[in-house]
């Protein structure tokens, strides 16, 4: 398990990252989300030991983390790129060799990888000469191949096509069934919500939000319902029980006050015009992150 | 200890494998040994035709024995080396006769004229007039001939023995001869001696300017594309330090040890002297040294870059400070000994271009080995050590290069 604790890294005056803590355990995916300049890749960065912290502890399995520990991770940079002119074998092996793993260990797993992502006939290609995506693949491949504890996945679908990014998900959630740690940095609150169980929002290096998602979405739960109207959609403002509602194209989010039943509130939503559809939602992570940095902002 | 191989090992291979290497790597010692050898070469080859020259004597007194010691003169293949044309007539006036031989030159008729006058205070003036003023050789053998014709008629004039004056004219030389231990000789030409030590400066120069580029270029992919994070979370940044200074190092020696044998085969075929390399064991010595030290100064200064341009600029700059030594050192050759050639061995920069300068012109002593030895090792550990402060944090700052004041803060942190 990693721990970190009153985690804090300043430039100059700015608080890059101010007095974090948070707990990341095996077997689910910990969502790091925050938007651009939070402070997301300064907190990893620090973990993956590429930056010292000013103040604060980084604990893995109760211990503080030294070279030993980086042998046990695994980093895929948000950035991606590998050595363009070099061998994909090459590259792979390089990599590995970093992380402690003998030459015959290396090659038996890179081979097993480089099958079971399906661009085995890549091997012994340059990398310039390689896909957009395929080139992640490898990078995927050189994040995964020394079978890490924690894992560091910063955007790591971007730039995959859904299939790609069916396939990968997969093999992220075949690591955590094998009891590892990982933690996930997106901007895809979609994604975030499929996969992640633990949730760290950031906004200006603060935790605004941590928790299990289950308990962030009971925390934030509210009253919204969805609907599918018959009609002119401006007639929602006139209830006083809608507090906002949000127009997609054939549907309506609507965020109700806690004194209305979804029911009641059908009830009246009928006498006024037609419903085609209704149902009760939880709200999304994507509502949650945007209502929360609004309102950090408003502060 | 054990990944600082693993970097050094991987920056080894692959830039041995890349294309721009193999070519440097043979290439630049060819020019290096084109460009010494071929203008020595030029100036030794005799000339194959026979060069036509007019001599406009208006004293009457020189023509018949200049003609006759240029004419005795042959080439290899026995034809006369010159032919000598009378170009003075009294019918013209001088100017007209200066005119009609300027004529005869631009027309190729004769590679150039003589003219020898007395001027008002009866002293005498030698013009050489052709298409060039560049043929040094043959201006040289003209003023040899006329200046012992010039001593035979002034001596014989004062009524001087000509067995004395033909004894006169031989020409004393002073050969310089290098001691190397008490009674033994070191053989020393200034020639060779400053075309192998130039040669091996220039090496170092280049073999320093062309792997300092290498490595602030594949610092600069490493750090757009984020490779360098992965590394940083494999290893720490003093062993990929350290790797990258290896790495280098091995390829220099790779490098020296091509040349080395591309030279050999140069002595074998005669093209360079074999005196080129009697001190090859200390040339190539204050070479790594230099190169190590240059190396790692690279390492930290090139972390802080972040795009072409950057490295481009960084890179001349750094390539500036290396050949500025060269000028000074052209100079240092004349006097090895004076103080300011003392000063710069003692200077890390120019510490090993001046050892390898001087150990082809003296002798140098194992105190003085000892002392520039250790400054090199203590100021390498120190460049490694504030290279690797900059470089911890440079790999990882993007955007701007740092200023002066931000690099102070880096490296107190």
């Amino acid at each position: 398990m990693l721990e970190i604790k009153n985690l804090s890294k300043y430039y100059g005056n700015i608080k890059a990252v101010d007095d974090l803590s948070f707990k990341v355990s095996p077997g689910k995916i910990f969502g790091l989300l925050g938007p651009n300049g939070a402070g997301k890749s300064t907190t990893i960065k620090t973990i993956i030991n590429v930056i010292k912290p000013n103040d604060g502890e980084i604990l893995f399995d109760g211990k503080p983390i030294n070279e030993q520990f980086l042998n046990r991770i695994g980093y895929l940079p948000e950035e991606r790129g590998l050595y363009k002119k070099s061998k994909v074998i090459d590259v792979i092996v390089y990599l590995a060799r970093l992380k402690n793993l003998n030459y015959n260990e290396i090659i038996s797993k890179a081979n097993l990888w480089l099958e079971k992502l399906g661009v085995t006939e890549l091997r012994n290609r340059k990398i310039e000469e390689l896909s957009k995506g395929n080139q992640q693949k490898i990078q995927f491949i050189c994040a995964v191949i020394h079978n890490p504890d924690l894992l560091i996945l910063d955007e790591p679908f971007s730039g995959f096509d859904p299939i790609n990014q069916q396939e990968i998900k997969n093999f992220i959630l075949d690591f955590l069934d094998s009891g590892k740690s990982i933690i996930l940095s997106t901007h895809q609150m979609d994604t975030a919500e499929k996969l992640c169980a633990d949730i760290l929002l950031l906004n200006n290096g603060k935790s605004v939000l941590q928790g299990s998602l289950q308990e962030i979405k009971q925390k934030f739960g509210g009253n919204h319902i969805r609907v599918n109207l018959n009609g002119d959609e401006n007639i929602l403002s006139s209830f006083s029980e809608v507090i906002s509602y949000e127009v997609y194209s054939n549907l309506i989010d609507i965020h109700l006050t806690d004194n209305i039943s979804p029911s009641d509130f059908l009830r009246k939503l009928v006498q006024r015009v037609s419903v085609n559809h209704f149902s009760i939602v939880e709200p999304t992570l994507e509502k949650i992150f945007i209502d929360t940095i609004k309102n950090e902002k408003s502060k | 200890m054990k990944k600082a191989l693993i970097v050094a090992k991987w920056e080894f291979i692959e830039k041995v494998k890349s294309k721009a290497f193999v070519i440097s790597l043979f290439l630049t010692p060819l020019l290096i040994i084109f460009f010494s050898v071929a203008p020595t070469l030029l100036m030794q080859s005799e000339e194959s035709e026979t060069t036509v020259i007019g001599v406009l004597d208006f004293t009457n007194n020189y023509f018949e024995q200049l003609s006759s010691d240029l004419e005795s003169q042959k080439l290899k293949n026995n034809t006369p080396a010159y032919l000598v044309r009378n170009l003075f007539t009294d019918k013209l006036a001088k100017d007209s006769v200066i005119v009609n031989s300027d004529l005869l030159v631009l027309n190729k008729k004769i590679d150039g004229y003589l003219i020898i006058e007395k001027t008002n205070s009866d002293s005498l003036i030698f013009n050489y007039r052709s298409k060039s003023v560049g043929n040094f050789k043959l201006t040289s053998i003209l003023e040899k001939s006329i200046n012992n014709i010039y001593m035979k008629q002034t001596l014989a004039s004062r009524n001087i023995d000509t067995s004395v004056i033909d004894l006169l004219k031989n020409r004393i030389d002073i050969n310089s001869v290098k001691i190397k231990q008490p009674g033994e000789e070191g053989e020393s030409e200034f020639l060779t001696t400053f075309f192998s030590s130039m040669i091996f400066i220039l090496l170092l120069m280049m073999m320093i300017i062309y792997s300092g580029q290498m490595l602030v270029r594949s610092l600069l992919e490493e750090k757009s594309n984020r490779l360098i994070e992965i590394l940083v979370s494999s290893c720490s940044p003093n062993e990929l330090l350290l790797g990258k200074i290896l790495g280098l190092s091995f390829l220099g020696l790779a490098q020296i040890f091509v040349w080395v044998l591309i030279g050999i085969a140069a002595v074998g075929s005669a093209i360079v002297s074999y005196s080129s390399f009697a001190n090859l064991p200390i040339v190539l010595f204050y070479f790594l040294l230099g190169y190590l030290f240059y190396t790692s100064l690279f390492v930290g200064i090139g972390s802080i870059v972040s795009t072409e341009q950057e490295a481009q600029q960084i890179t001349s700059y750094l390539s500036i400070i290396l050949v500025l030594p060269i000028v000074f050192l052209l100079s240092a050759m004349q006097n090895p000994d004076s103080t300011l050639v003392g000063f710069f061995t003692y200077v890390p920069f120019t510490l090993p271009s001046v050892m390898i300068m001087k150990a082809n012109l003296l002798e140098i002593s194992f105190l003085e080995h000892l002392i520039a030895t250790l400054i090199m090792f203590i100021s390498t550990t120190i460049v490694v050590f504030l290279s690797g402060k900059i470089f911890r944090i440079g790999i990882l700052s993007y955007g701007k290069m740092p200023s002066l004041k931000e690099l102070k803060f880096w490296l107190k942190e």
